[in-house]
Formats: C-alpha cells, sequence, structure tokens
C-alpha cells in the first residue's frame, strides 16, 4: 500500500498546475508593477507628512487641561480599541481559516493538518502584527512621542495584536467562549476609560514622550508573550475540527463578492445572517397584537432576544460627550450623527429583511409604507431617546443654546440618524441591468458608487441646516426635512 | 342564468425581454373552487406568468384582474386575498419558524392564532423544528415553512410556483390532499409544476405553454 501524500507534495502539485496556467513571468510581473510600487512611495510618503503636519498641529491647538489629557490617554484608547478590533476580526474569521476546495478535497485527506494551516497563521499573525503597528506608530506620531517612544509603543501594540491572533487560534482549536468574552471584556474596559475621561476622574498618565526602561519592559513582556502565544498557537494547530475551519473560508468569498459590487447592505446581511445561523434556535416567544402592530411587537422581542441591539446605541452615548470634552465646538453635530447612524444600524434587521424580499413584503396585508413604518417604530424610539440623551452635550458644545434648543438640536439629530439608517437600510442593490458605464474596473452600473455614500448623503443634507443656520432654526428645518425623506423613502418602491 | 365570473381573469397577458416574447397573447381564467395548473418545458414561460399575475413583474401588456379587480400588488386587500409562494421567499433570520407562522397570522389578523399556527405546524411536519431558525433548516423544510405560510392566513387564491420542489414523497401526499382540501373550501388554486402525479390528483384544467 501506497503511503499518504504529504501537504508538501501536494502543495508542489497545486503550484505545477498553477505555473503552467501562468501567463507572465516573474520578471514581467515585477516590470508591470512599478506603478503600483511608485504609487504606494508617493501615497506613502503624502500620508506621512499629513501625520506630521497633524502632530505639528494639535500640539499648537490642543492646550486646555482638558484636551491634553485626552491628548495623552488617546495612544491608551486607540491601543484597546486595535485589540478589540483584533479580537472580533479573529473570531469572526476563526482566525484559521481554508478555502471551500481545500476544506474539501485537503481538509478530507490524511495529511497533517497543522502544515497545511501553518502558512496561515504566519499571514494571519504577520497582517495583525503589521496593520497593528503601523496603527499605532500613526497614533503615537500624534500624540507627540518621541521616536524611540513610537517605535517602542509601535512594536508592543503590534506583538499584543500578534498575540490576540495566536491565542485567539488556541481558543478556536479548544473551545469554550474564552475569546468572545475576552473581546465584550476589552471593548468594556475601553468604554470606562473614555467614560472615565469625559467625567474628569481618569487620572492624566506620566508622560510618556520620552523612551524609558519602563518602555524597554513593556517591550520584552510584549515580545515573550507574542512567541510564546504564537507557539501555543502552532501546537494547538492539528487540533482545530473542520467545521470551525470552513465557516471563515465560506464567509471570505461572500464578503469578497458584497465588496466587489460596494454593497455595504449585502455586508450587513451576510454578517446577520452568519449570526444566526450559529445560534440555529432560539425560545419562541407567542402571542402579541395583530395587524401591523405585529411587526412593532416582533422588534420587541428581537431587542429582548438581541440585547447588544440597544447596548451599542448606549455604549456609544458616551462618544458626543467625549467629543464635546475634547471642545470640536459645531463639529459635535456630524459626530453625533454620524454615532447614532453607525450606532442604530444593528436595530433595523426587519426593515432589510422586508425591503431586499419582496416575496416577504407579499406575505403582508398591509400598505407598503404601514409595513416599513412598523419595522421603524422600535428604532425610531430608540434613536431619538438616544438623541435627547446628547442634549448636554449639545448644551456644552454649542455656544449660545439655551436647554430648550439643546433639547431640539439633539432630537433633530436622533430624527436625522433614523433617517439616514432607513435610506440605507431600504436601498436597492446595484442594478446590472440598467446601462452601463466604463470605467478603470470595467464597466459598473450607475449606481454602484453612489451606493458607498448611501445614508451619509441624508444624514450630511440633515446635518447641514444645523451647521448653516441658527441652532434653533436649523433644527426646525432639519426635522422639516427628515419627514420629507422619511415619506419618500417609506414609500419608495 | 349567467355563469359566475371567474376569481382571477387573465387577458392578453404578454411579456416581452428584450426581442423575445415569453408569453403572448396568454388568457386564462381561473374559477373559485377550481385549481389549474401551467406545464410546460423549462424556459416556457410558466413561472413569468405567474409572476405577472401576482405583480412580482410587470407585464409588458395585458389585464389581470382578481374578483372583477385589477391586481396591484400594492393593495392590501389584494395582498390579503392572493396567496403567493414563489421561489424569491426568505425568511428572517432572527425569527425561529412558529414566530413566523405566528407572525403572518397576526398580521392577518386571523382569530386563534396559536391554533391555526400549531395545526399547519402538525400537517406539514415542522413541529420538531418550530423553535428552530430558518438558516438552519434543509431546503425540503424550508419548502415546507413557505407552504405553510400561505395556509395560515385567509386566502381566496393560492398561487404557487412548483410546490412540490425539494418535497419527498410524504410531503407531496400531503400537498396534494391540501390542495383538494383548499378546492373543496370554495378557494381557486393556480400552480406551476413539472409533477404529473400532483397535476392528476388536484387540477381540474391544465394549460401546456409548449
Amino acid at each position: 500500500m501506497k503511503r499518504p501524500a504529504e501537504v508538501r507534495e501536494l502543495r508542489g502539485q497545486i503550484r505545477h498546475w498553477r505555473r503552467g496556467r501562468a501567463e507572465l513571468s516573474l520578471a514581467e510581473a515585477i516590470g508591470d508593477a512599478y506603478i503600483a510600487v511608485f504609487a504606494a512611495v508617493m501615497l506613502g510618503s503624502m500620508g506621512i507628512s499629513v501625520i506630521l503636519n497633524l502632530r505639528n498641529a494639535s500640539g499648537a491647538l490642543c492646550t486646555s487641561q482638558a484636551c491634553t489629557t485626552a491628548r495623552d490617554v488617546m495612544p491608551w484608547l486607540f491601543a484597546g480599541v486595535e485589540v478589540a478590533v483584533c479580537l472580533g476580526v479573529a473570531r469572526l474569521f476563526g482566525p484559521m481559516l481554508v478555502s471551500p476546495a481545500i476544506g474539501t478535497w485537503l481538509l478530507s485527506a490524511p495529511v497533517d493538518r497543522s502544515s497545511l494551516l501553518l502558512p496561515r497563521l504566519a499571514g494571519t499573525g504577520t497582517a495583525a502584527f503589521v496593520v497593528g503597528g503601523a496603527l499605532a506608530a500613526v497614533v503615537g506620531t500624534l500624540a507627540g512621542f518621541s521616536a524611540g517612544t513610537i517605535a517602542a509603543f509601535a512594536i508592543s501594540t503590534a506583538a499584543v495584536c500578534l498575540c490576540t491572533v495566536t491565542l485567539t487560534t488556541v481558543v478556536q482549536a479548544r473551545g469554550g467562549p474564552a475569546a468572545k468574552i475576552a473581546t465584550w471584556l476589552v471593548a468594556g474596559l475601553v468604554w470606562a476609560a473614555v467614560v472615565a475621561l469625559v467625567l474628569q476622574v481618569l487620572p492624566a498618565p506620566a508622560p510618556q514622550q520620552r523612551f524609558s526602561p519602563a518602555w524597554l519592559a513593556a517591550l520584552v513582556v510584549a515580545g515573550v508573550l507574542a512567541v510564546g502565544s504564537a507557539v501555543r498557537a502552532f501546537a494547538d494547530l492539528p487540533r482545530i475540527h473542520r467545521d470551525r475551519l470552513t465557516p471563515g473560508g465560506s464567509l471570505v468569498p461572500s464578503l469578497s463578492g458584497a465588496l466587489a459590487t460596494l454593497d455595504l447592505a449585502l455586508i450587513y446581511d451576510i454578517l446577520v445572517s452568519r449570526r444566526w445561523l450559529a445560534r440555529s434556535t432560539v425560545r419562541p416567544y407567542r402571542g402579541g397584537p395583530k395587524g401591523a402592530a405585529a411587526l412593532v411587537w416582533r422588534d420587541l422581542v428581537r431587542l429582548r432576544r438581541s440585547p447588544q441591539t440597544v447596548v451599542v446605541p448606549a455604549a456609544a452615548i458616551v462618544v458626543p460627550y467625549l467629543g464635546a470634552r475634547l471642545g470640536i465646538g459645531e463639529g459635535l453635530v456630524l459626530l453625533i450623527g454620524l454615532t447614532g447612524f453607525l450606532a442604530g444600524l444593528g436595530l433595523c434587521s426587519a426593515l432589510r429583511v422586508l425591503s431586499r424580499t419582496p416575496g416577504l413584503m407579499r406575505c403582508l396585508p398591509l400598505e407598503r409604507w404601514e409595513v416599513r413604518a412598523a419595522t421603524l417604530a422600535v428604532p425610531a424610539v430608540v434613536l431619538v431617546a438616544w438623541g435627547l440623551a446628547t442634549a448636554p452635550a449639545v448644551h456644552e458644545a454649542i455656544g449660545g443654546t439655551t436647554w430648550g434648543t439643546a433639547f431640539w438640536v439633539a432630537a433633530a439629530l436622533g430624527v436625522a440618524a433614523l433617517t439616514a439608517v432607513t435610506r440605507w437600510m431600504t436601498a436597492a442593490p446595484p442594478d446590472y441591468l440598467k446601462p452601463l458605464v466604463s470605467s478603470p474596473m470595467g464597466a459598473v452600473p450607475t449606481s454602484l458608487f453612489g451606493s458607498l455614500a448611501r445614508g451619509f448623503d441624508v444624514l450630511l443634507l440633515l446635518c447641514a441646516p444645523l451647521l448653516l443656520a441658527s441652532p434653533a432654526n436649523g433644527a426646525f428645518i432639519s426635522l422639516v426635512l427628515s419627514g420629507v425623506v422619511l415619506t419618500y423613502l417609506l414609500n419608495r418602491p | 342564468m349567467p355563469s359566475k365570473p371567474p376569481l382571477l381573469r387573465v387577458r392578453g397577458l404578454r411579456r416581452r425581454f428584450g426581442d423575445v416574447d415569453v408569453v403572448a397573447n396568454f388568457d386564462l381564467d381561473v374559477r373559485a373552487g377550481k385549481a389549474v395548473a401551467l406545464t410546460g418545458r423549462n424556459g416556457s414561460g410558466k413561472s413569468t406568468v405567474l409572476r405577472c399575475i401576482t405583480g412580482a413583474d410587470r407585464p409588458t401588456a395585458g389585464t389581470v384582474e382578481l374578483d372583477g379587480v385589477k391586481v396591484d400588488e400594492r393593495s392590501p386587500k389584494i395582498r390579503r386575498d392572493l396567496a403567493v409562494v414563489m421561489d424569491d421567499m426568505d425568511f428572517f433570520p432572527d425569527l425561529s419558524v412558529v414566530e413566523h407562522l405566528d407572525l403572518f397570522a397576526q398580521a392577518h389578523r386571523v382569530e386563534d392564532v396559536e391554533r391555526v399556527v400549531d395545526a399547519v405546524l402538525q400537517e406539514v411536519g415542522l413541529v420538531p423544528q418550530s423553535a428552530q431558525l430558518p438558516g438552519t433548516l434543509s431546503s425540503g423544510q424550508r419548502r415546507r415553512l413557505a407552504l405553510a405560510s400561505a395556509f395560515v392566513r385567509p386566502r381566496r387564491l393560492l398561487v404557487l410556483d412548483e410546490p412540490e420542489q425539494r418535497l419527498d414523497r410524504a410531503g407531496l401526499d400531503w400537498l396534494a390532499e391540501r390542495l383538494s382540501a383548499e378546492k373543496a373550501a370554495g378557494l381557486g388554486v393556480l400552480l406551476a409544476s413539472h409533477d404529473q402525479t400532483l397535476v392528476e390528483a388536484v387540477v381540474d384544467n391544465v394549460v401546456n405553454l409548449g
């Protein structure tokens, strides 16, 4: 009996097939890549120049006690956000994953799984290290760190990001909720730090601008942790079950397809669907009112079933207060609108499903606007209440506003966020049956590029009166405009 | 004595895609208590006819009337009378099987929702799956859920596009029995089908589209 093939042999065979189909030699490909290299160098140097200018400008403008404290704390908050995002993305994709083809052909073969997954572990770890380090370097520069401190901060943050990926791999192999708990814990700590910053109870950290032995110690600890967790992850690679490797591999082409059409709402659909697929069963809630109110009642059931859809806007309320504390003035209007819009997306899953599925809409004996209005009732209450809760921040940040006007502005911003969410959720995907226009990406439908601005366009329209007119008049005009836009969106086909 | 007008009346229906007439000069009557089947090879226009009748697609020409009223799928009355199960049916990812059926029945203001829904769940054999989310159902179970959604609500005309798809033998037997009961209750049934056994068991009039 012949011995089973090794991963190296199978990979060599696949490489041989691929090279047989190559149309360019390596030299020709490098020759063609000069534009990409040139563009990367040029854009990179422009980016670095912008960052250095921003560093100088923020150093000159940030003079108040609140601003300097925030500037000192910001790198640490950012590092926390980076780790939370790293954990979230790693959990979303696995982090170890295999393509459907490899899942079918190689995972079922008697080959060593760690050899198969090692390149993926190395690639994912390198990506986390490089991206995490680069972003930390940017933030360290903006915070006014010295060159040595920037390097130490960037490398230690990068090592922690690497550690995050490798430890999530260990959890993927062994199972259990550790990665999920860690994500919420880190996010909760970052949120608590922001709250403390807003309430001015956060002690100002010792100045970190100069490189010190503490930085060296941090570097050593982060490095040891990263290497140790990477070794542990490599040892655990053969233990990862196939059913934990293939979902991430299926998710990648789905998200790639959605990104290729610049359809962000489709990405939302994919992620929501994946989340509920993982849950598989729920405790059914029966009963409730009749008619359109049945849809409202189901949204209330959703809130109970998925409390994070309310927890996220509730936690995000701290963002406008942080903006007010940093003294961003009129910019707070855009910050509140944008935060409400992004935090409110999770509330409108019913509206999204009914908008994209005509078959489901046909099952309901109601006018289209009635169905949409019913699915907006709960999000409207949450977002208007959310907007009203930002009134003290508006009162503090925008000069000359009475409390009454501040509440009007805050309510208008809550309604603006709701309208932007409705625009985002009810928009049709790009229609490839319509005339196409020529572009460097090939022929694309005219609505393709506009789909990226969807939601943000309405938000800008509704925030503009608040920026251009007096707060009281601006709030009134914004509310009237919101009413017009919402009426159109509720009735559109 | 003049005969009762048909429940569904289609006259001169035409649907053109580019230079091709998929359906042209198509007439159809479906009377209350009767079942009509559209048959024919793939691409003969069965689903296109159903889509035009239910308002999922807009015909190039022709009229579609339900009980003497022009069919406009935006009208709540039409949606109340027309129960449609086509291939574009999808579900809420976060509501369980029984919650979907409850929602449809409650939206239609059905009396005694739980009794009606439980009976239909029993009929379609989805009681063990009642707490499951639709994404975890097999394709056959999703088809049963789609069919169940049409049976938990009031209706006058049932429009089904290849309802036999993905159903096993027992499911097909149940469907034939159920559609016969619908006819006996005075409802109209219009279906497109490739299943000769189902057509023979249920249908009064077969329209072959080629």
